[in-house]
């Protein structure tokens, strides 16, 4: 946790807060992707209840928390209540891995007649040398919230449901890690604060023995990895349960999937869990392609300090962390965008055709990807080292 | 702090591993199996191996597991859980893991514990490098009798039909 009192109660504070703006996002996000496929189907959308309809999240929260706690006969109890808790959890954790900006260096300082520091605050709930594995790792675990959900409700329709969504779930993980095995070996690391530390320079790669860089293009992960990024950004559709894939919720078929029996406060728990899904979506989209917190080649962690250090002195090192902080969550509410764009532009695809999608297209060319990538990598470390396994 | 941790993780890895052979219910078992793994990931991420703590949450809890639990679902369970019942031989199979953990824990209190405990033991290059110099044969067989195991179960099963 940390060294002393004031850094343990700073770090607690911080992963709360992590937390707790997660959870506090997805009204918000719930409004914003209903005034924004309104807008895209020439409707108005939630708009009467104060400003710009603003309130109207408010009256959709209340109204379930003042329902009655209800659970079916047929429904295993305890699993019934543990599962919505479990569907918050994974995206939670993972959330809480991925750095939202720049570290803060702060020097030591006297405070109360106590001398503090140096410290190094993380933008991140925690620091792990193996943030990738840890992401894949959590988040392969949200398939039992959806099993456990369907199977303790006792019902037929839900079982259905909670299968469909488990099958769907692990049939595009194997897409998802494979289709990052290629930006893993081109960026060398398993470190998201060293993957964006790679990202926040030009565009470099070494072409038979020679080292180009393009000065004009930031160095993010797209421009290594178009393919993988595609197929990622597909695969993360189909694990956060969203249009086109949402076949777990398929109304017409499936009374409403794995959370037939579920209202009241635990029905709005599994969707802080799909909504959480889409933020550590969006969020790793924008640190493994696209230069996590950095903007090369106006907003990168040297250039920033560099003209704070001139104008402000000793907060430099606090408003370059603030400024690359908004830099990353410009990019990842540009991201939410995309996803509720989908959502507004893509029908939903039939059950065998999201089968054939996960394992006849997606794998294979993630597959193909890795093998490639590989093959370059080995092929051009040959001509810079002279030798093989140098 | 961390022997706290480590306590409270190893009391959930006890309890939910005996709970996956005492409960009634398969269902139960297998997810008591899952939060047994858990708990275990838990541990390696104590011992500081990270990379080796995911990789047990990717292939064990997030894989195997939930196709255990996925297929016993789907079972009608009614029948097994009326066979479920205590063997009379329970005493002795206590007896025998007991006798069983006691011995690791005096062998390894009389050895002296060698294990590793850095981050640059357990980094994903040197586990890679492991795997593919030294141990290369014996991962190359384990990978070999994966597909032995896929192609035995596709035979055992389909053996019974001979019209398809």
């Amino acid at each position: 946790m940390g060294q002393d009192i004031m850094e343990s109660f700073i770090n607690g504070t911080k992963i709360l807060m992590i937390f707790l703006s997660m959870v506090g996002l997805v009204p918000l996000l719930v409004w914003a992707e209903r005034r924004t496929l309104a807008l895209m189907q020439s409707r108005l959308g939630p708009n009467r209840t104060g400003p710009l309809g603003l309130l109207q999240i408010l009256a959709d929260l209340v109204k379930p928390l003042m329902k009655e706690d209800f659970a079916g006969q047929a429904t295993h109890k305890g699993l019934f209540y543990l599962a919505p808790l479990l569907a918050i959890v994974p995206p939670a954790l993972v959330f809480g891995a991925i750095p939202f900006s720049h570290p803060l260096i702060l020097p030591s300082f006297e405070f109360l007649g106590y001398t503090f520091g140096p410290y190094t605050f993380y933008f991140q709930g925690f620091n792990l040398n193996v943030g990738v594995v840890f992401a894949l790792g959590v988040s392969s675990l949200s398939a039992y919230a959806l099993l456990i959900a369907g199977w303790s409700s006792g019902n037929k329709y839900s079982l259905l449901g909670a299968l469909r969504a488990a099958a769907q779930t692990i049939s595009y993980e194997l897409g998802l890690s494979l289709a990052l095995v290629g930006l893993i070996l081109v960026f060398n690391t398993l470190d998201f604060l060293e993957m964006v530390k790679i990202q926040s320079g030009p565009l470099t790669f070494s072409f038979f023995g020679t080292e180009k860089t393009i000065p004009f293009l930031p160095g993010w992960g797209i421009f290594y990895q178009p393919v993988g990024a595609f197929l990622l950004f597909v695969s993360f559709l189909a694990e956060s349960n969203r249009i086109p894939f949402d076949l777990p919720e398929a109304e017409g078929e499936l009374v409403a999937g794995y959370h037939t029996e579920y209202g009241g406060i635990k029905l709005i728990l599994f969707y802080i869990g799909e909504y959480a899904h889409i933020m550590v979506a969006s969020a790793l989209m924008v640190t493994f392609y696209f230069g996590g917190y950095t903007f090369y080649p106006f907003l990168t962690e040297d250039s920033l300090n560099g003209l704070f250090q001139t104008r402000m002195g000793e907060w430099a090192g606090l408003l370059t962390s603030m400024a690359l902080f908004i830099t990353f969550l410009i990019k990842f509410f540009l991201f939410l965008f995309v996803f509720m764009w989908i959502r507004a532009t893509l029908p939903r695809f039939r059950y065998d055709q999201l089968m054939d999608l996960g394992w006849k297209t997606l794998l294979p060319w993630a597959f193909g990807n890795a093998v490639i990538t590989a093959l370059v990598i080995f092929i051009f470390d040959f001509f810079k080292r002279g030798s093989f396994f140098g | 702090m961390d022997s706290l941790i480590f306590y409270l993780l190893g009391s959930v890895l006890v309890f939910s591993s005996l709970r996956v052979v005492t409960h009634k219910n398969p269902v139960y078992g297998a997810l008591y199996l899952a939060c047994a793994l858990v708990a275990l990931a838990g541990v390696f991420f104590l011992l500081e191996a990270h990379f080796i703590a995911g990789v047990q949450l990717v292939v064990y809890a997030g894989a195997v597991i939930v196709l255990f639990v996925m297929v016993l679902m789907l079972f009608d369970l009614k029948a097994d859980k009326q066979l479920w019942k205590i063997s009379p031989f329970r005493w002795a199979a206590v007896a025998f893991v007991a006798g069983l953990t006691l011995g690791v824990t005096f062998l390894e209190g009389l050895l002296g514990s060698s294990f590793p405990r850095d981050l640059e033991f357990f980094s994903a290059k040197h586990i890679a490098r492991l795997l593919f110099t030294k141990y290369v044969l014996a991962f190359e067989v384990l990978g070999v009798l994966l597909i032995l195991i896929a192609v035995g179960i596709v035979a055992l099963t389909r053996s019974d039909r001979e019209d398809v």
